[in-house]
């Protein structure tokens, strides 16, 4: 099943979501809400067929949660336990976001998503700007790894020689080829008319179906419910 | 180009930049991790290493705007990542006055460039706005969250309303240092090969 969402919801869920997560979770109601919060964007992911990312994400989110529930309790001094605690919960505590983030970042065709910013009157600057954002992180990740591969070649490594060396001979190569990589798609968003002055049509038809209505209602009910219930009380 | 509208390759060169220094602040936000005494060492680690890839973009400004969009991406991004949304004042504040700054220089005057840099590193102090801002409910909600108690007094014996002027004073500081390195960095490896 293809569950195709608009790219408008989706951006209405990394909102409700991270506003969620910088309220933290007190009592065990509030933990629930929260999970299941998560829990629906790995759903997605796996109605998407990410079967692999979603699975990396339910056993991190899932370790990360039993060590921070099991030791929250119990005293954590020491340097080890305060670490590793801290970071459990540091896990825990934004987790949520970056599911939602790589679900949307995922699953998002940029003509969709240059589309639904258009039909909500954002700035083309903006737009623009943040397709490209979006495009750019696993572009930066692939060209990361290949410089790292020819670092390793010539035996450069992580840690030895100083500090200084080490971020130069991987910040420098890593700018050239995104300021050339950012030419050539410079290049090509002309050339498919970005920046004209005449309204720009798009391919990808956006509707708002039956699911995104019920995603918006659940994700607005979780976020009425967090708040009534960690404030009200 | 000759009018003073933005056209669609600098908004490409925009996004590529600001996805470069998020990739370098995520970097060193990772080793905030360790000890929180590396949090407050942000103000002096993300100006230096975000400093190349700034002074690159630099090079490419040649029209007012820019650099006020790269702080709005920089707020949106920061709130989508959970940082929140009390630092985007500040942020977008720090990006438009950077912004002027180096207008008034044509954005060619070395002199106008540092400075510019300099206030646009204060963007790094909006991370620790919910830190001080809400000191109080901030810190019952990271050790109500889980974090340490030990983690938290190191926090905010280091961050707190006090420190704040000190950690803005240093941002500053360092991101005019970083200026200079970054102009050195970028005239050693971008001129030479005739990049810029």
């Amino acid at each position: 099943m293809a569950l195709k969402l608009d790219p408008r919801t989706k951006l209405f869920m990394i909102f409700i979501v991270s506003a969620v997560v910088m309220m933290s979770a007190t009592t065990p109601l509030l933990w629930a809400v929260r999970i299941t919060m998560t829990m629906i964007p790995i759903l997605l992911l796996i109605a998407e067929k990410h079967y692999a990312a979603a699975l990396r994400f339910i056993v991190l989110y899932s370790a990360a949660l039993l060590i921070s529930f099991k030791f929250l309790s119990e005293n954590s001094k020491g340097f080890l336990s305060a670490f590793l605690v801290g970071y459990c919960s540091i896990i825990v505590q934004f987790m949520p976001a970056v599911i939602t983030a790589w679900y949307v970042v995922r699953t998002t065709k940029i003509g969709e998503f240059v589309s639904a910013m258009q039909k909500m009157h954002v700035p083309d600057g903006i737009t623009i700007s943040l397709a490209v954002v979006m495009r750019f992180f696993p572009t930066i990740k692939e060209e990361y790894s290949s410089i790292r591969d020819a670092m390793k070649m010539r035996g450069i490594m992580f840690g030895g020689g100083n500090v200084t060396d080490v971020v130069e001979y991987r910040m420098i190569p890593l700018l050239f080829s995104c300021v050339n990589i950012g030419d050539e798609l410079s290049a090509a968003a002309v050339t498919r008319g970005l920046g004209g002055k005449v309204k720009r049509t798009s391919v990808q038809e956006l509707k708002m179906g039956g699911a995104d209505y019920m995603l918006i209602l659940m994700f607005t009910a979780a976020l009425v419910f967090f708040v009534v219930f960690k404030y009200m009380k | 180009m000759d009018n003073n509208k933005l056209g669609a390759k600098d908004f490409i060169t925009i996004g590529i930049f600001t996805a470069l220094l998020f990739v370098v602040e995520f970097a060193c936000g990772i080793l905030g991790f360790i000890h929180p005494y590396i949090v407050a060492s942000y103000v002096i680690m993300i100006p230096i290493v975000g400093s190349v890839p700034m002074m690159l973009f630099y090079t490419k400004i040649e029209k007012f705007g820019m650099l006020s969009i790269m702080s709005v991406l920089l707020a949106i991004i920061m709130f989508v990542t959970g940082m929140g949304y009390l630092g985007a004042p500040l942020i977008i504040a720090a990006g438009v006055i950077a912004d002027l700054i180096a207008k008034s220089g044509g954005y060619k005057s070395f002199k106008k460039t540092v400075l510019s840099h300099g206030v646009f590193c204060l963007w790094i102090c909006a991370n620790y706005f919910p830190v001080i801002v809400t000191a109080d409910s901030y810190r019952k909600n990271l050790v109500d969250g889980g974090y340490s108690t030990e983690y938290c007094d190191n926090l905010f014996r280091a961050i707190n309303s006090k420190t704040i002027a000190v950690l803005l004073i240093l941002c500053f500081i360092f991101g005019i240092i970083g200026a200079f390195i970054g102009k050195a960095v970028v005239k050693k490896h971008f001129e030479k090969a005739g990049i810029v």
